[in-house]
């Protein structure tokens, strides 16, 4: 066997040079942008600068003393675990519909996974369109049918901005869920639901000891990686809102958009980064730490 | 325990017709196999049985019930799958338990039953294992335990030995049958294993095409064919078929041997045979050669045990024999076998 067999040093030499080439671009495009915004965190740095004056933790002091910074922690998770959640239980209804044997499945399933392919600027501006307060078919839907009486300040109100755009988040982020978990649906094998009917199961009971157990460890691992991948949303929130009104809808990402490129106040920005980025790692560790986990069961 | 009874039975899909007007009984205790290559019906002829697809015509009875549209869990019956279908994130105990469970038995006689089918199947030491830790042979015997707890009426059995290797497979079937024996539940087995049906089975159905071709004992099937497909399927190597006009000669490599080996009790049948290839396999030898003289060419085999001293010539016509007893007839036209008794008035005719 090949890998019983002790590795030559020219076997060594060709290895790293085979690895070279990824590792080199694997550091110029993360390596390098990551140091670079620590070091900026740790200096004054203003409009127009692109260098400043080294004040050591001062940024970061000032970002745990900021209030805009707690409430785009809160905001975040609102929006993380609010469209996460909604996504995860629309996608597992879903997935679990899709892999029910029906007439024009294969055309329903393409359907329900249209949403992911619409380019997010395209789903934004219709969304927007479609939320606005005037011309909005949603408002007119809603005041047709009599569940309100006057136009909703969709995106341009404190209290629903929030709710939009985790609406729009679900609708273009749950169809991932559904794949991965049709995906997992659909390798349990029939034979262990015909055993369970024989010997007496119910549907319930089919899918409380079978399906769920089933897919029970790719729902965890999705809901992590969209936890992760929502941590880190920017456009289809700033497309929809702004960030506002008046900070509504500020989430980690864009208030470090807003302190760089509006406020010009690089450093502080970057120290925001810094610790949002301190905030992804943890959760990362936690999706590895299933990974692993879930690897060493099968 | 119950009787099995399948009346006109016959399973149209979309696109062709898996089981055909087939008529069964299945005594009360008994241990039939159900035979034959793949794609002949017999697992969709199972699963009709267990109600896991319900026939197109016919009816099947389970006991004194008509079971033909009951849901599967009223038929009490219990089935064991080829891959087992075990529940990969259950332990042993909790897939023994699961019937139990399911049903909403109280804690102590789940645990009193699981543990009495562990007993019984061997498995009491590894109950706390999850079936990924276990091997083949332990599976299935998991798989049997939980079609135990319940006490069926009937087992249905889908190729369970199939996924073992060959020689786990040979100790499984004599505990099975051991098994069967003690518990004496009426058991229909599945398989394409023509070794393990007459190892196993009271009575065999070989079944082709969707159809019954034979039902009978393992003897009767080996011994009188009831026509030329069941007659080279069953044996290894098949019987040897020589059409001679309207009647189709058969005779099995074993009982094909040299003029010199038969004693004077009883006729035999003289062949003339041409052997070129000679087969060694241990405890026999197999002559693959040709036929000829008073019969059409045609390709057969003999099968001689090697404690027989006999040494074929290669590409010689020899003299070898077939006692009358051991000689089959069949029509060829229908491949249906013609009975002893009618062939004997015809020759009795010919003779005057």
């Amino acid at each position: 066997m090949a890998d019983n067999r002790a590795a030559l040093a020219g076997d060594r030499l060709l290895a790293y040079a085979a690895l070279a080439p990824s590792a080199f671009l694997l550091l110029l495009l993360a390596g390098v942008p990551t140091i670079t915004v620590f070091v900026t965190a740790m200096q004054d740095v203003g409009m127009g600068d692109t260098d400043g004056p080294f004040i050591g933790f001062e940024n970061f002091a000032w970002v745990f003393a900021e209030p805009a910074f707690y409430t785009a922690l809160w905001n975040t998770f609102v929006w993380v675990f609010g469209s996460v959640a909604l996504e995860m239980l629309l996608g597992l209804g879903l997935a679990l519909l899709l892999n029910k044997s029906f007439a024009f499945r294969g055309a329903a399933r393409a359907i329900v996974l249209a949403p992911y392919l619409v380019p997010t600027v395209v789903a934004v501006l219709t969304w927007r369109y479609m939320l606005h307060d005037i011309v909005g078919v949603v408002n007119a839907a809603l005041m047709s049918i009599g569940i309100t009486d006057q136009p909703l300040l969709w995106l341009n109100s404190q209290g629903l901005a929030m709710t939009s755009v985790i609406m729009v988040g679900v609708w273009k982020f749950f169809p991932f869920v559904v794949i991965a978990i049709l995906g997992i649906l659909q390798s349990i094998p029939q034979e262990q639901y015909e055993a369970a009917k024989i010997d007496g199961a119910s549907d319930f009971q089919q899918f409380w000891r079978i399906t769920l157990p089933y897919v029970m460890p790719v729902f965890l691992l999705t809901a992590l990686l969209r936890t992760i991948w929502s941590f880190n949303k920017f456009e289809i929130i700033y497309l929809m809102t702004g960030g506002g009104p008046l900070d509504a809808t500020t989430t980690l990402p864009i208030l470090v958009y807003l302190k760089a490129f509006s406020d010009f106040e690089f450093g502080r920005a970057a120290a925001i980064a810094i610790v949002t980025l301190a905030i992804l790692c943890v959760l990362l560790a936690i999706y590895f730490f299933f990974i692993k986990r879930a690897e060493a069961r099968q | 325990m119950a009787r099995v009874e399948i009346n006109q039975v016959s399973k149209i899909f979309a696109d062709h017709t898996a089981v055909s007007d087939v008529n069964l009984t299945v005594n009360d205790g008994e241990f039939l196999v159900l035979l034959g290559p793949s794609g002949c019906g017999k697992s969709t002829l199972l699963r009709m049985i267990a109600g896991l697809e319900l026939p197109t015509y016919g009816d099947i009875f389970i006991g004194e019930r008509r079971a033909t549209r009951l849901q599967p869990k009223d038929r009490n019956i219990a089935m064991v799958f080829q891959n087992y279908a075990l529940y990969p994130h259950l332990s042993v105990y909790e897939n023994i338990a699961f019937p139990l469970r399911v049903r909403g038995a109280d804690r102590k006689l789940v645990d009193d039953k699981v543990r009495w089918a562990a007993e019984l199947v061997g498995l009491t030491r590894m109950l706390k294992r999850k079936p990924r830790q276990m091997s083949g042979g332990e599976r299935q015997r998991t798989a049997l335990a939980r079609s135990l707890v319940r006490d069926p009426d009937v087992f249905l059995l889908d190729e369970p030995l199939s996924n073992l290797d060959a020689k786990l497979r040979h100790s499984s079937r004599e505990e099975l049958r051991q098994f069967q024996d003690r518990v004496g539940v009426t058991s229909i087995y599945v398989t394409h294993d023509q070794v393990e049906a007459m190892g196993l089975g009271d009575r065999i159905v070989v079944m082709q095409g969707g159809s019954v071709r034979q039902i009978g004992t393992p003897e009767e099937i080996y011994l009188h064919p009831a026509d030329t497909f069941v007659a080279t399927f069953m044996g290894s190597p098949p019987m040897n078929l020589v059409v001679t006009g309207d009647v189709t000669l058969g005779f099995r490599p074993e009982n094909f041997l040299p003029k010199a080996s038969f004693a004077d009790n009883g006729p035999v049948t003289q062949i003339t045979f041409n052997v070129h290839r000679v087969e060694y396999l241990g405890g026999d030898r197999l002559l693959y050669g040709v036929v000829s003289g008073n019969l059409p060419e045609t390709q057969a085999i003999a099968r001689i045990p090697s404690s027989v001293s006999y040494s074929p010539v290669l590409n010689t016509e020899v003299t070898f024999a077939v006692a009358n007893s051991e000689l089959r007839r069949f029509d060829t036209a229908s491949g249906k076998a013609i009975a002893a008794e009618a062939s004997m008035e015809k020759r009795r005719a010919a003779n005057g």
